[in-house]
């Protein structure tokens, strides 16, 4: 059974929404209003859902939302009445896998938030593409400056360097990339 | 050192053509095993990134829970034994599943060792464990690494080529490497079958001595593979030819030179991977051998990573051979179709793709021979035949056996 963080910040559908999950069957843990600690309130919880029911979600629901997928990534589900496509799309951007316009039938509800978890999951997988991608073509160009700067230093060719500095990872146990980061160091505090 | 370069060129085109990889992270199971050098060293010394993939390396435990990471896609791709692909291809020990060698890692360097008490008892030679093993009075309890794998193959041909029945006249145990010499210390086995440095680890630590290398069953016989469930191959065809790229660098890398070879101890033997003393790990890793009972020598077989690619190409005999031995202990009833089994989980192509752009020459036959030690030949040709050939085996079948004789 999932277990849901409700966050209400709605005064007149308060209760409505929780009914409808209990009658799905969800295990709810109930909190009112966005004023909580949402992180230590998670990681205390331990949801599989955060659902964040709202009337009109406001700049400081979207900024908790924003910080938090970026530090404890979770799947959110927005439930709200605000039809603003500006405003959802500030969601969607802010990590939030369902944006669901007015009221929803307890018999949905299920449909709903498996759909957010499954987006919520090939979200984060291309969101570690992306990272790795990003650090591979960091790690990448480290280790070619690196290596020019070596070819400077040794007057050897490309394949020495890179072969020497192999060698010099390897015999401590390091990561090219490491050793890459340490002539490059060195050579900014040599200087020309 | 030259031919290292000559691909960098065309590196930019497998990234950003079509020919990009489909997945770019992969989780990589391996065992902390001299074996694994390749592995760590594409892993870690930026062998990957020029074909856009991050290999983030998997340590495992045992190569029971190695299966089930590749099974349960914990794992993209890993260190395997042939024996494990073939066992998972054929579902012996777990439900069938399809599975792709996509490589062979490496040749060679795997022991048969004794415990220093039987040492003590006078049992210091083939000979004199012949004499202790007929003799019924306890049976000598010997390990290996997994139900069906290379070691065990290993194990029982040495000791099927001596007269010993490997499923009679002994018992045996699965031992992860790693705990071997754990368990000579405790006296729960005899001796054990496994991959280095275990067996001059256990040399090392006073706890026993080597008695065959498995070069000296099969002198450059096949080991460690690159496997993958051919789920995997299939969804992502240009990544599983990009990590083959990548592990084949290295490989290379590694026995471009004597200090390479070197340095590539260094860094294996540390706690993140194989976690052994370099004292260990670097002799045998460099072809230099102590048995442990006074002679040591230069070793004309010793492990091997790359071999002008001879070590990499999956060739079909190999995959074959661990059938018939599959067949031979009766650990698969009947005869497969040898061949179409072979044919689908060997990834000959995509291997083949990978060393042409690398530059790394081709074998023209898909089949090799060689001579292993009780001068038998196997050259591939026909499984069937060789597989009911030998005069110790556990083919349940009498039928099969009346046909090969």
């Amino acid at each position: 059974m999932l277990r849901i963080l409700l966050i209400n910040d709605t005064v007149k559908k308060v209760g409505k929404l929780k009914q409808a999950l209990l009658e799905a069957g969800f295990e709810v843990i109930d909190e009112s209003g966005l004023t909580i600690d949402l992180p230590a309130r998670v990681q205390s919880a331990k949801p599989d859902v955060i659902l964040i029911d709202s009337d009109s979600p406001g700049r400081d629901v979207m900024e908790q939302v924003c910080l938090f997928s970026r530090d404890l990534p979770h799947p959110i589900a927005l439930f709200t009445d605000e039809q603003d496509p500006g405003i959802m799309r500030q969601a969607i951007q802010s990590g939030v896998s369902a944006y669901i316009v007015e009221g929803v039938e307890s018999s949905r509800l299920k449909a709903i938030l498996d759909v957010a978890m499954v987006r919520f999951e090939s979200d984060q997988k291309l969101r570690a593409e992306l990272h790795a991608r990003e650090q591979q073509l960091s790690e990448r160009k480290r280790v070619e400056k690196a290596k020019g700067l070596l070819m400077k230093m040794k007057s050897c060719d490309e394949s020495e360097a890179h072969t020497l500095m192999r060698r010099q990872a390897m015999s401590r146990q390091q990561k090219l990339v490491q050793v890459a980061e340490q002539i490059i160091a060195m050579h900014e505090m040599l200087g020309e | 050192m030259k031919q290292n370069d000559s691909p960098r060129g065309d590196t930019l085109a497998w990234i950003n053509g079509s020919d990009a990889p489909e997945k770019h992270i992969l989780n990589l199971g391996f065992m902390p095993l001299t074996d694994s050098a390749s592995l760590i060293v594409a892993a870690t010394q930026g062998f990957s990134q020029p074909y856009g993939l991050t290999l983030n390396l998997r340590r495992q435990q045992s190569w029971s829970a190695l299966r089930d990471g590749l099974l349960n896609g914990e794992l993209d791709a890993a260190q395997g034994l042939y024996g494990l692909a073939y066992s998972i291809q054929l579902g012996l020990g777990s439900a069938p599943t399809p599975m792709a060698v996509l490589m062979g890692l490496n040749q060679n360097g795997q022991s048969i060792n004794l415990s220093q008490a039987m040492l003590e008892s006078g049992v210091n030679s083939s000979q004199a464990l012949i004499a202790q093993a007929k003799h019924k009075s306890r049976k000598l309890c010997l390990a290996h690494t997994f139900p069906t794998g290379t070691h065990a193959m290993w194990l029982y041909y040495w000791l099927a080529a001596h007269g010993i029945h490997p499923l009679k006249d002994v018992d045996t145990r699965v031992v992860p490497p790693s705990l071997m010499v754990e368990h000579l210390r405790a006296g729960r086995i005899d001796g054990f079958c496994a991959g280095e440095p275990w067996g001059a680890h256990a040399i090392q630590s006073g706890m026993g001595f080597t008695l065959a290398t498995s070069q000296s069953v099969w002198p450059d016989h096949p080991e460690k593979v690159l496997c993958a469930t051919q789920r995997f191959v299939e969804q992502y065809p240009n990544t599983a030819r990009a990590l083959i790229m990548s592990i084949l660098d290295a490989s290379r890398f590694i026995e471009e030179s004597e200090d390479n070879r070197c340095s590539t101890a260094q860094l294996i033997s540390g706690a993140d991977y194989v976690n052994a003393p370099l004292t260990s790990l670097q002799p045998r890793m460099l072809g230099n051998y102590v048995d442990g009972c006074d002679h040591d020598w230069h070793d004309a077989h010793p492990l091997r990573f790359h071999g002008n690619g001879e070590v990499n190409m999956p060739y079909l005999s190999d995959g074959l051979w661990f059938m018939t031995q599959f067949r031979r202990w009766g650990l698969l009833r009947e005869d497969p179709d040898y061949f179409a089994v072979a044919k689908q989980v060997q990834q000959v192509d995509l291997y083949k793709q990978a060393a042409n752009a690398l530059g790394i020459s081709l074998p023209t036959s898909m089949l090799r021979s060689s001579t292993l030690m009780d001068g038998k030949i196997w050259d591939g040709t026909n499984p069937t035949a060789y597989a009911h050939s030998f005069d110790l085996h556990a083919i349940a079948d009498p039928r099969a056996t009346r046909q090969a004789n």
